[in-house]
């Protein structure tokens, strides 16, 4: 792989950016390529939009993806998937949680939720693939382990093997939670594409 | 993945990490800080590091002070801080670059440009011009390590503290770094020699001769510094560039010749009239201020741009692209009419709670640098200033002696940032008479920066129990002799003695005590939920902006329809006081 891979995580503070990027990245970092990854603390955070991003390869220089370069974008939020959209590649994807979370403060003047997301998400990107994290988060034993659901579907989307996904999770996570991220995991890698 | 004491071969680290790895393994003693965006990972790094004494100080100043005593005991010491906090350290700086050290003594400063986190975006390079000490830019992780280092042993050979400037990005960005062993240095202990270290202005005169010596051997020096240097490309473009840029650089035009500055105070002069020769065109690429630009062109050197650069926000690759002349990717509009969603005060917060007794009040709120600032936005708006760490008190005293204005008006500040720099404030309230109202947001916790232990929470920086700061006895030693203590979930009680206060002829505190909701996780909680046949529809429960209760009001309707999130609810019961029919109840199983 010559080219530097990159991938935006986009969502909402609090829902597990900033692991879900820590576990991308370890796992570029097990399967041997330089990895660059940043991503936004303090005030950014509480329930604001977030946005975190990784890129690997064999030789990285910007910690930021240059516009119209990200390969994969995984949006934690519908709204927040559809914000970041336009920095996909041309023929780049998108791995959207198919939840909807409006925003805590609504200024006054600002737009309401626009309930064509979906639809306008679809409008933007060749390749959208919806998933219902947050049920199959449930199923695996906790509904807050939606983003580990996604690493599961992004996993077969990135040429890193298995192993260094499951060495990541293990490296991540309290080892109190890796048996339910690992299931988690599981359930999103072996989602069928919709 | 962050530091430890065990060396593995690599990591990936932020460079926040990768600064306290490197000065773990330059044998640094005591490690002292204040929180702050985007440094404060450096001392909690720090904290699990064996051998290293790593404390929160009460603010800036105290930290460089308590770096500067342990460098001068012959430690290596390192102090670190975001941009603004150098500001409050900037005292002790100025004369400690007379004094100079004995143990290395390394000042971290996490500059903040586009703001993410800050009140301003000052470019602190300007301080190691001002304070005369040399200052290392590293642009990455692996430097982050390689220049900390680098700087403990610049600071003995030179006898100078040493300014280590990072920014957000790469403070916040994770790279691979190389580890290392510790190298130990014991402390020599403290040597009396008062011509160093005691600054009468007969010591000082002589030791600024110094300073000035010191910084025309450090130019020398920078000409053969490792950390500047020539890489070779393509000669009809040359840029020079320092800090995160290097990289967007190399990003937006891989090919071109760089001069890249690791050690940007002072410059080395030849060495940059030398590639300033070597190449047709000559670039400067740096964030905010044209601090490089104004130097080389002060030399007489042409530059093939104007001042096109921003001078405002961060850059990034695209920035630096189109500056340079590279070819861009036609890039794509950002999806029009989205609503925005800012950073909000948590579900079950104690601050939103007194913000909704002041909103009631219609009082003037003199603001301060915390969570609680957030009241700024609709629907609270309940924040009328906000200046710095401490202003608050200060601002609302100069505000009456301004106008005579008492009787409706508040001053608003956190538990920590009051012991930061709220309490000499207070002192002048009392002493010049003023009738202020201090009412102290206690969650007992540094809470924006991630929960950071400080003195009122009785815990060291490693958790372990300390003596305790009380609010209350504090605030009645400095002589406010109306000081209450109040929970600010019970509205009524609080609207009460805010409303005594008010009418007080004399300063009043009110600490507002509520444990950060954040760190009661583990509390049983039982949520709310509204009760549809006996709601009126007011919506005065969304007045108080909490992410829990969603407004589900058709188009059109006047009547408003709320409900309760369940999953957000923090069972704090706010809302079921502010109703006025009733309509919201615990969910009782």
């Amino acid at each position: 792989m010559s080219r530097v891979t990159n991938i935006a995580i986009a969502g909402v503070g609090g829902q597990g950016i900033i692991l879900a990027s820590d576990i991308i990245a370890e796992a570029a970092l097990w399967a041997g390529f330089d990895v660059k990854k940043n991503e936004v603390h303090g005030m950014a955070q509480r329930g604001g939009s977030v946005v975190s991003e990784i890129r690997f390869g064999r030789r990285v220089h910007s910690p930021l993806i240059p516009d119209g370069e990200v390969d994969v974008l995984v949006a934690l939020e519908l709204l927040e998937g559809l914000r970041h959209v336009h920095r996909l590649r041309k023929d780049g994807l998108v791995i959207a949680d198919d939840l909807r979370l409006d925003p805590a403060v609504r200024p006054p003047g600002a737009p309401p939720y626009p309930d064509d997301v979906v639809k306008r998400l679809r409008a933007s990107a060749e390749r959208v693939v919806l998933v219902p994290a947050g049920e199959l988060a449930g199923r695996a034993g906790n509904a807050r382990a939606a983003n580990t659901v996604l690493m599961g579907v992004l996993s077969r989307h990135l040429e890193l093997p298995i192993e260094a996904w499951k060495g990541s999770l293990q490296a991540c996570l309290r080892p109190s939670l890796v048996e339910v991220n690992l299931k988690a995991f599981e359930l999103g890698r072996r989602r069928r594409a919709a | 993945m962050s530091t430890t004491a065990r060396p593995a071969a690599r990591a990936l680290l932020s460079g926040d990490e990768a600064i306290a790895r490197g000065a773990f393994e330059a044998g640094v003693r005591v490690a002292t800080a204040y929180p702050g965006t985007p440094s404060t990972e450096i001392l909690e790094a720090l904290v699990a590091c064996p051998g290293v004494r790593a404390q929160w100080a009460p603010n800036e100043k105290v930290a460089l002070e308590v770096a500067i005593g342990a460098s001068l005991a012959g430690a290596r010491a390192i102090a670190s801080m975001k941009h603004v906090g150098l500001n409050v350290a900037s005292d002790p700086l100025m004369t400690a670059s007379y004094v100079g050290v004995r143990g290395g003594l390394v000042i971290v400063t996490a500059d903040d440009p586009g703001m993410f986190s800050s009140q301003n975006e000052q470019d602190n390079r300007h301080y190691a011009r001002l304070a005369k000490v040399p200052m290392l830019e590293p642009s990455d992780s692996q430097e982050a390590k390689d220049f900390t280092i680098a700087a403990f042993e610049l600071s003995e050979q030179f006898d100078t503290p040493v300014l280590v400037r990072i920014t957000t990005r790469v403070a916040h960005s994770n790279s691979l770094v190389e580890l290392g062993e510790r190298a130990e240095h014991e402390p020599t202990g403290f040597v009396c020699e008062p011509a160093k270290t005691v600054m009468v202005p007969g010591n000082a005169r002589r030791r600024h001769e110094l300073v000035e010596a010191r910084t025309e051997q450090l130019a020398e020096y920078a000409e053969h510094c490792p950390f500047n240097r020539i890489e070779k490309g393509d000669r009809r473009i040359g840029v020079i560039v320092s800090g995160v840029a290097h990289q967007y650089v190399k990003e937006a035009k891989p090919r071109a010749s760089i001069l890249k500055l690791g050690l940007t105070h002072p410059l080395p002069r030849k060495l940059i009239r030398q590639f300033a020769k070597s190449v047709e065109k000559l670039y400067v690429v740096e964030e905010l201020d044209p601090y490089l630009e104004d130097q080389i062109k002060a030399m007489g050197i042409k530059l093939a741009h104007g001042p096109s650069r921003p001078r405002t926000g961060e850059l990034n690759p695209d920035l630096v692209a189109g500056f340079l002349g590279a070819r861009k990717r036609a890039g794509r509009a950002p999806a029009a009419g989205l609503p925005p969603r800012p950073p909000a005060l948590c579900p079950g917060c104690g601050h939103r709670a007194l913000l909704t007794v002041l909103k009631r009040l219609k009082v003037f709120v003199s603001g301060d640098i915390g969570c609680y600032t957030l009241g700024v936005q609709p629907p609270l708006q309940t924040m009328d200033t906000c200046i710095c760490m401490g202003a608050a008190i200060g601002v609302a005293h100069g505000v009456e002696k301004a106008t005579g204005r008492t009787g409706d008006m508040v001053a608003v500040i956190g538990d920590s940032t009051f012991i930061h720099s709220g309490i000499t404030p207070l002192i002048d309230c009392v002493y010049n008479q003023s009738s202020t109202t201090v009412i102290i947001l206690d969650n007992e916790t540094v809470a924006m920066t991630g929960h950071q232990n400080h003195p009122g929470t009785g815990k060291t920086a490693a958790g372990e129990p300390t003596n305790r700061l009380v609010l209350e006895e504090l605030c009645r030693a400095v002589g406010v002799r109306n000081v209450s203590v109040v929970d600010p979930y019970d509205l009524k009680q609080t609207e009460a003695v805010v409303k005594e206060a008010l009418a007080a002829r004399e300063p009043s505190v009110i600490i507002a005590r509520r444990r950060c909701v954040l760190l009661d996780r583990d509390r049983v909680r039982h949520p709310y939920r509204v009760e549809t046949e006996r709601c009126v529809g007011c919506g005065r429960c969304l007045m108080h902006g909490c992410p829990a209760i969603a407004d589900r009001t058709p188009e059109g309707s006047r009547k408003k329809q709320v409900a309760i999130v369940p999953e957000l609810c923090a069972g704090c019961g706010v809302c079921a006081e502010i109703c006025p029919s009733g309509a919201i109840s615990e969910v009782r199983q």
